[in-house]
C-alpha cells in the first residue's frame, strides 16, 4: 500500500480545485490538476500504472506542492500529505533529482549547517530561558542571515540557540517523509519552549509534527505577543507602499494570512496584490529543479507587482524571497523584495 | 478500442504536437468527470484553440467514425463527459478568451472554456450581472453550462442558463460551422436552434463561442437565514413566501446533515441543532431589498422558524452563498461515495416530495441528505455511501429509481439542472415517452449522421 486509503478516497473529483492550481492554469490539462494527479495516484495504487510511467514521473515533479488546492476543497482532501506519500514511493534512489539528493545530504548534517555560522553572521544567543526559541532555518541561515538578526532585534526576549539542525521539510517534500518527520522531532528536542520561525515552509512542516501549539510563525507570534512595531517605514519622505506575497505553506497549511498583513499595515501603506495567495514558483527546491516552469509561474506575479506601484514586496519565507529578488532583478524592476522582519526593523518613530 | 491508423498524426497536424495527449496516465486523468461510478478512458485527448481546429477534428472524426466527447472542466454530475466508447476527448479548456463585454448592448461573447466565475467577474467589472450561477461556478466552464443548461441559485427570480443564451457558434460533427441566434432578444427567424443546442450535452454539435445576455448589476444584495425543525417546515415557509407575492432572488435549503457538513468546511457559525435551514436573499434597489428581507423574516417567523437572522453585510452574504454552493463536496466528508440526484417538482409539491424522499431512504436503509433550490422546486437528494459496499450501492440505485418515479408522478422531472448524460439516460423515456424519444433520435441523426458525437448519451 502506497497511500493512506482514507486520504485517497476523500477526493470525489468535483473539480473545485482546478482554478486554484497554478500548474493546471499553465496547461489546462487534467493530468496536471490536483484532481487529475489524485487519479494518477489511484492508478499507481492499483497497479494500473507503474512508478516509472512517464506521466507519473513528470506530474509528481511538475506539482509545486503549494497546497492551494487544500483550502478550496470542500471535501477536505489533504493533498499535501498525498503528495508526500506519492514522492516517497516514486522518488527513491536514482529517481530523486540529483540536486535534491545533494541538498538533502547537506542539510541533514547539523555540523555542516553550524559551519555556515562561521562565515554568515546570523543571529545567535546563549540559551537563557526555556520560553521562545528562534529557529534559524537551513536555507535562510546561509542566504539571508540578516533575517534572523532582524527578528532578534524586534523580539529581544527571544533566544537563538546555536545548536540547531534542519527541520526536515526539504526531505518531506522530496520523497523522504520519514526522515523529514525524524528531523522535525529531533529539532523539537533541541529547541526549548515555543519554536518561532521566520520561514513559512518550516513552520508548516514543524507544526505538522510537533503540534500547532509548539510552533509559531514569526508574524503570528508577534501579533499574539502584542509586539506591534512602532513608527513607519518611509520612502522619499512618504509612507512606503508595501505588498505581501503569502507563503503557500503558511497560508494553505497553517491558515496564517491576517497577521503579516496587520503588521505591514501598522508601519506602511498596505497594497493587496490580486494574486498574493498564489504560488510564486519558488516552492522549495522547485525553482532549482524546474527553473523554466518556476519562471512561468512567477511571470504573472511580477506583472502584478509592477502594476501595483509598490516600493517593497514583503515575503515570509526565504525561498520566496530568493525567487522574487531574482525575478524582480531580472525584469529590471525598482521594487525590492524583503522579509517581513527586515521591513519592520526599518520603521522609524 | 484503438484509433484507425493515421488519425493521431492527422490530429497532431491540426492542433500541434502539444495539443495531443496519448500517454496512459494522461488518458487515465480523463476517464471520469464529477459523476461517481462512471469510468471510461479515451484513446486520445485533443486540445483545440480555434473554431477551425475544432471543425477539422470533427471532420476527421466523422470520416473515420471515431467517437468525440466535448469536455469543459468535467464538473458535471451526470457522466455527460465520460467517453463511454473511447475515441477523442475534445478538451475545450484552452479556448478561454473573453471576446467582448458590451455595456450598451448588455451582452458578452466568450469562448467555451471561460469559467463561469471569470465571465461573472468580467461582467461585474463593468457593473453588469451575468445571471446563471451554478454551484460549481468557480470551476465549470460557460460552454459546459450551456451544454447542460446548468441552473444555479438565481433560478426562481431570473430563470436559468437558457434564458440568457442569445447566440451560439457551433461546429457540426460533419465540420460545418453554424451561428445560431446572435445578439438579439427578439429574433424569430427559423427554428430556435440556440435553445435546441442549449442542454444538448455535446450530442448535436460542439459549442465554440457563446453570446450571453447580461443585466445591469443590482444596487444591493441581501441574504438571511431561517432555521427550522424540519425540511418539511422549511418547505411550508417557501410556500408561504411565494403565496405572499414575493419572488426572492435566492431561496435555498439544506437539511440537518448538509448543515453539519457545510459548517465543518466553511465554519460560518451555522446552527447545528436545527433540522433544516432556509437561505433567502434578494437583490435590486436598496429600499426594495431591505423591505423584502424584513418581509421574508416575518413570513419565516410566522411559519414557525426557530430563529431568523439577516446577514449584516455583503461579505457575509457572499460567504453564506459560497457555503451553499459547496454542499455536495462538503457532504462527502460523511462518506467518500456521494451519489447526488437532481429531481424537480412543482413548488406546491415540494414538502410532499421531501416526505417521499425521507420515506424511501428509511425503507432502503440509506443515508440520504437533501439540499436544493427550494424556490424552483429543484431538490438534490444525495446518498452518502461506502464505496466498497456494492450491496448498498445497489440499494441506492433502486431507491433513486423510486425517487425519480415519484418526481414524475408529482408532474416533476428527473433532472432540473444537471442534465441527462449517461447517468439519467435509462430514465429519460419515463419522462418523455416513446414518441418523443424517437423524435430525439431523428434530430440526433440530422445533426450527426455518423453518430460520433458523445455516443451513449441523449439521442442515442
Amino acid at each position: 500500500m502506497i497511500f493512506d486509503d482514507d486520504l485517497l478516497e476523500r477526493c470525489i473529483s468535483c473539480g473545485f480545485c482546478l482554478p486554484a492550481c497554478p500548474t493546471y492554469s499553465l496547461t489546462a490539462d487534467e493530468s496536471s490538476s490536483p484532481r487529475g494527479r489524485i487519479t494518477l495516484m489511484r492508478a499507481l495504487e492499483t497497479g494500473q500504472l507503474e512508478p516509472d510511467d512517464p506521466t507519473l514521473v513528470e506530474q509528481s515533479s511538475f506539482c509545486l506542492g503549494c497546497r492551494a488546492c487544500e483550502p478550496v476543497c470542500p471535501a477536505g482532501v489533504q493533498y499535501g500529505d498525498l503528495l508526500e506519500q506519492w514522492r516517497d514511493h516514486q522518488w527513491q534512489g536514482r529517481n530523486r533529482p540529483v540536486l535534491a539528493r545533494l541538498l538533502m545530504a547537506v542539510v541533514a548534517r547539523p555540523w555542516l549547517l553550524r559551519l555556515q555560522g562561521l562565515v554568515r553572521r546570523h543571529a545567535r544567543t546563549k540559551v537563557r530561558g526555556r520560553t521562545y526559541s528562534l529557529m534559524l532555518g537551513c536555507v535562510e541561515r546561509g542566504l539571508y542571515p540578516r533575517v534572523s538578526r532582524a527578528a532578534l532585534r524586534l523580539a529581544p526576549g527571544m533566544q537563538a540557540p546555536r545548536a540547531q539542525g534542519c527541520c526536515g521539510a526539504l526531505h518531506a517534500h522530496n520523497g523522504s517523509s520519514v526522515q523529514g518527520a525524524e528531523m522535525a522531532e529531533a529539532l523539537g528536542k533541541r529547541l526549548p519552549g515555543t519554536i518561532v520561525t521566520t520561514a513559512g515552509g518550516c513552520a508548516a512542516h514543524l507544526s505538522a509534527h510537533l503540534g500547532r501549539d509548539r510552533v509559531k510563525e514569526f508574524s503570528e507570534w508577534l501579533v499574539e505577543m502584542g509586539a506591534w512595531p512602532q513608527g513607519e517605514v518611509r520612502v522619499d519622505g512618504r509612507r512606503a507602499r508595501v505588498a505581501l506575497q503569502d507563503s503557500c505553506h503558511l497560508r494553505n497549511g497553517m491558515g496564517v494570512t491576517r497577521q503579516p498583513r496587520e503588521l505591514i499595515k501598522a508601519v506602511a501603506e498596505y497594497v493587496e496584490l490580486p494574486g498574493a495567495g498564489g504560488c510564486c514558483g519558488a516552492a522549495g527546491t522547485y525553482s532549482l529543479l524546474r527553473g523554466a516552469d518556476s519562471r512561468k509561474v512567477l511571470a504573472p506575479k511580477l506583472a502584478e507587482i509592477e502594476a501595483a506601484r509598490v516600493d517593497f514586496v514583503v515575503v515570509v519565507n526565504p525561498g520566496c524571497l530568493r525567487q522574487l529578488e531574482q525575478g524582480l532583478r531580472r525584469s529590471g524592476s525598482r521594487v525590492k523584495a524583503v522579509h517581513l522582519a527586515e521591513l519592520l526593523t526599518w520603521a522609524e518613530e | 478500442m484503438g484509433l484507425p491508423a493515421g488519425v493521431v498524426d492527422a490530429l497532431k497536424q491540426i492542433v500541434g504536437v502539444d495539443g495531443v495527449r496519448l500517454a496512459p496516465g494522461e488518458l487515465a486523468a480523463y476517464a471520469r468527470d464529477a459523476t461517481p461510478l462512471f469510468h471510461a478512458e479515451p484513446d486520445v485527448v485533443v486540445f483545440p484553440r480555434t473554431t477551425e481546429q475544432v471543425a477539422a477534428v470533427l471532420r476527421l472524426a466523422t470520416e473515420h467514425e471515431v467517437p468525440v466527447v466535448p469536455r469543459g472542466a468535467g464538473s458535471n454530475l451526470c457522466a455527460a463527459t465520460v467517453p463511454l466508447s473511447g475515441g477523442i476527448v475534445l478538451a475545450l479548456t484552452r479556448m478561454t478568451q473573453i471576446l467582448e463585454v458590451d455595456g450598451d448592448e448588455l451582452l458578452a461573447r466568450v469562448q467555451p472554456g471561460v469559467t463561469t466565475a471569470r465571465l461573472a467577474d468580467a461582467a461585474a467589472a463593468r457593473d453588469l450581472l451575468y445571471v446563471p450561477d451554478p454551484g460549481s461556478r468557480t470551476t465549470s466552464t460557460v460552454g459546459g453550462n450551456v451544454a447542460t443548461c446548468a441552473g444555479g441559485l438565481r433560478g426562481l427570480k431570473y430563470g436559468v442558463t437558457r434564458n440568457y443564451v442569445l447566440g451560439l457558434e457551433a461546429v457540426l460533427p460533419t465540420g460545418e460551422v453554424i451561428r445560431t441566434g446572435g445578439r438579439l432578444w427578439k429574433d424569430v427567424a427559423g427554428y430556435d436552434l440556440t435553445r435546441l443546442l442549449t442542454g444538448s450535452e455535446g450530442t448535436l454539435a460542439v459549442l465554440t463561442e457563446v453570446t450571453v445576455a447580461l443585466l445591469p448589476k443590482p444596487a444591493e444584495v441581501g441574504t438571511g437565514i431561517a432555521y427550522f425543525d424540519s425540511l418539511a417546515d422549511a418547505c411550508r415557509a417557501v410556500a408561504a413566501i411565494i403565496s405572499a407575492g414575493i419572488v426572492p432572488a435566492t431561496l435555498e435549503f439544506l437539511d440537518q446533515k448538509c448543515i453539519a457538513a457545510v459548517e465543518d468546511y466553511a465554519q460560518l457559525g451555522l446552527r447545528g441543532d436545527a433540522g433544516a435551514l432556509l437561505l433567502f436573499g434578494d437583490d435590486g434597489p436598496i429600499e426594495v431589498v431591505a423591505g423584502n428581507l424584513v418581509r421574508l423574516r416575518k413570513i419565516c417567523t410566522e411559519a414557525g422558524a426557530l430563529e431568523v437572522t439577516l446577514a449584516e453585510d455583503v461579505a457575509r452574504s457572499d460567504a453564506l452563498l459560497a457555503a451553499r454552493r459547496c454542499s455536495l463536496p462538503a457532504l462527502s466528508r460523511l462518506g467518500s461515495l456521494t451519489i447526488l440526484e437532481d429531481v424537480t417538482v412543482p413548488r406546491p409539491r415540494l414538502a410532499a416530495m421531501v416526505d417521499q424522499i425521507d420515506e424511501i431512504a428509511a425503507r432502503f436503509g440509506l443515508l440520504i441528505a437533501t439540499f436544493g433550490h427550494a424556490g424552483d422546486g429543484n431538490l438534490h437528494p444525495t446518498c452518502v455511501l461506502d464505496p466498497e459496499d456494492d450491496e448498498a450501492i445497489d440499494r441506492a440505485h433502486k431507491a433513486f429509481a423510486e425517487i425519480f418515479a415519484a418526481a414524475i408522478r408529482f408532474e416533476g422531472t428527473i433532472t432540473g439542472e444537471h442534465g441527462v448524460g449517461a447517468a439519467k439516460l435509462p430514465f429519460l423515456a419515463d419522462r418523455l415517452g416513446a414518441d418523443q424519444m424517437r423524435l430525439l433520435r431523428r434530430i440526433k441523426t440530422a445533426f450527426d449522421p455518423a453518430g460520433i458525437l458523445n455516443p451513449g448519451k441523449v439521442g442515442s
